[in-house]
């Protein structure tokens, strides 16, 4: 079911944007951003290691915030404090970037078919059709 | 009938025990999301909208039967992604049939027909085929030419082979009343058991709270649609939720009635908002500060209408009172009633 189309207006996309919070309250809006990304990030942790992935859960608030992270490589789950956070930049292509019902809409013919037989040749490939 | 009396039956008994225990938060409907990649990428559909590592994860089949005997809902609704496209999908089916699940697995069809034999007719499993409107609406909401006659040739070899077949369509106010009166007379002659309708989902930032002039365009659109109701149509959803459409009566969202689980875990607050996962159902009923959400409390729930989150609600009114009782034996039977 398409029950979820926002049709919001498109806004600027963070995709290649690099947070470098100096703030505990700086760090929580950029895991809130990284959270509502719909791509992979990359976080440098204060240990010197990158890890980039998915960030599908946080949890803000408590003694110990963190965040739940899918690895792009790796299969399994990551948990990563707050505080082990320096940096967070945007690596992954933003998914939903253009891909909002009023884009929709906005699109020419001609980019919404060459959009659609994209996305039929890749579920072909991949053998779901 | 739209569903089967055995159905009808089993929600009855589980929604009044849990009225009779003092259960405040239950859950009816089960939205089991066992992955989020699909063969097709629909005008603004938000659930595909993941790195590939992420669509190419998949629940395991003890993961949704886990949380099946977790949250104990009567019925199990699957969506995706599309679920077909999952390997496992008949056994996850077989598992939730055995545990005496009143399934609906949501599928655009493409690959039905193809992978009917995996699967055993049951009044437990219904294929809820995604139909957006005649052939025309439909292959422009899926972006691809052809899709709509795939998905009718689909339903006619599904019924024949006896399975129980409805359709789920999502409207947005630029919907034709007229054609989706003609798209129901057409499901209908396929010999559906029955249909499902919804307005869409619409966030917008800084919405018009205070008139909520979107929910008024929503209402307006299903009530011409609904107006002088065919007796031929059957919709598989309560009278007093199409009657919510309308703009009849109002009522608040029930989120915890339609709980989440998908790859991330129980989905906080609802299937359509994602503010965070809770490792356990339990967790999600009371970790979940279901204060913040719902129509005026929060502005990403302004224009929701969304069956999700208010057909639970129809329920509750129905089984609250003698009055709501009342209220939906009038609704089925004098539906055209002013």
């Amino acid at each position: 079911m398409t029950d979820d189309k926002y049709r919001a207006p498109e806004s600027m996309t963070l995709e290649g944007r690099v947070f470098c919070p100096a703030t505990l309250a700086e760090l929580i809006e950029a895991v809130e951003q990284a959270f509502d990304y719909r791509g992979d990030v990359m976080l440098e942790l204060t240990s010197g290691v990158k890890v980039e992935g998915y960030v599908f859960n946080r949890y803000p608030s408590g003694p110990r915030p963190f965040l739940q992270l899918f690895p792009k490589q790796e299969p399994g789950t990551i948990e990563i404090s707050y505080a082990d956070i320096t940096a967070i930049t945007f690596t992954g292509k933003d998914t939903a970037s253009g891909k909002s019902w009023e884009a929709w809409v906005a699109k020419k013919e001609s980019q919404r078919r060459a959009e659609a037989d994209q996305a039929e040749a890749a579920a072909k490939a991949r053998g779901h059709l | 009938m739209a569903v089967p009396l055995s159905q009808m039956y089993t929600v009855a008994k589980y929604v009044l025990t849990q009225r009779l225990k003092g259960v405040k938060r239950y859950p009816l409907v089960l939205m089991l999301e066992p992955l989020f990649r699909c063969n097709l990428a629909c005008a603004g559909c938000g659930k595909i909208q993941y790195p590939d590592h992420v669509l190419d994860k998949r629940l395991t089949p003890e993961q949704c039967w886990a949380a099946a005997e977790e949250c104990s809902a009567p019925m199990v609704s699957i969506p995706g992604g599309e679920p077909l496209i999952h390997p496992e999908m008949p056994d996850i089916v077989r598992g939730l049939v055995a545990r005496k699940k009143y399934i609906y697995l949501c599928t655009n069809a493409i690959l039905l027909e193809r992978k009917l034999d995996d699967y055993t007719p049951s009044k437990y499993l219904t294929f809820s085929i995604h139909m957006d409107g005649l052939r025309e609406e439909h292959d422009l909401a899926v972006c691809r030419d052809g899709v709509y006659d795939v998905a009718v040739k689909a339903i006619r070899a599904a019924l024949k082979r006896g399975f129980r077949v409805t359709t789920n369509t999502t409207l947005f106010d630029d919907a034709n009343p007229e054609r989706v009166r003609t798209f129901f007379d057409e499901m209908m002659e396929l010999g559906v058991e029955g249909m499902m309708i919804s307005p869409g989902y619409s966030y917008q930032k800084a919405p018009d709270q205070k008139n909520f002039l979107k929910r008024n365009r929503t209402r307006d659109l299903f009530a011409r649609i609904l107006h002088d109701r065919k007796r031929t149509w059957r919709f598989n959803q309560s009278p007093l939720f199409l009657e919510f459409l309308m703009g009849k009566r109002d009522y608040q969202c029930t989120p915890w009635g339609n709980p989440t689980y998908n790859i991330f875990g129980w989905q906080k607050p609802c299937y359509l908002l994602q503010d965070g996962y809770t490792k356990t159902f339990h967790d999600l009923l009371n970790d979940t500060e279901w204060d913040r959400y719902g129509t005026g409390r929060n502005e990403k729930c302004a224009d929701c209408m969304v069956h999700c989150g208010y057909e639970a609600s129809a329920v509750e009114d129905t089984f609250g009172s003698w009055s709501g009782f009342g209220r939906t034996v009038k609704a089925t039977l004098l539906p055209n009633a002013r």
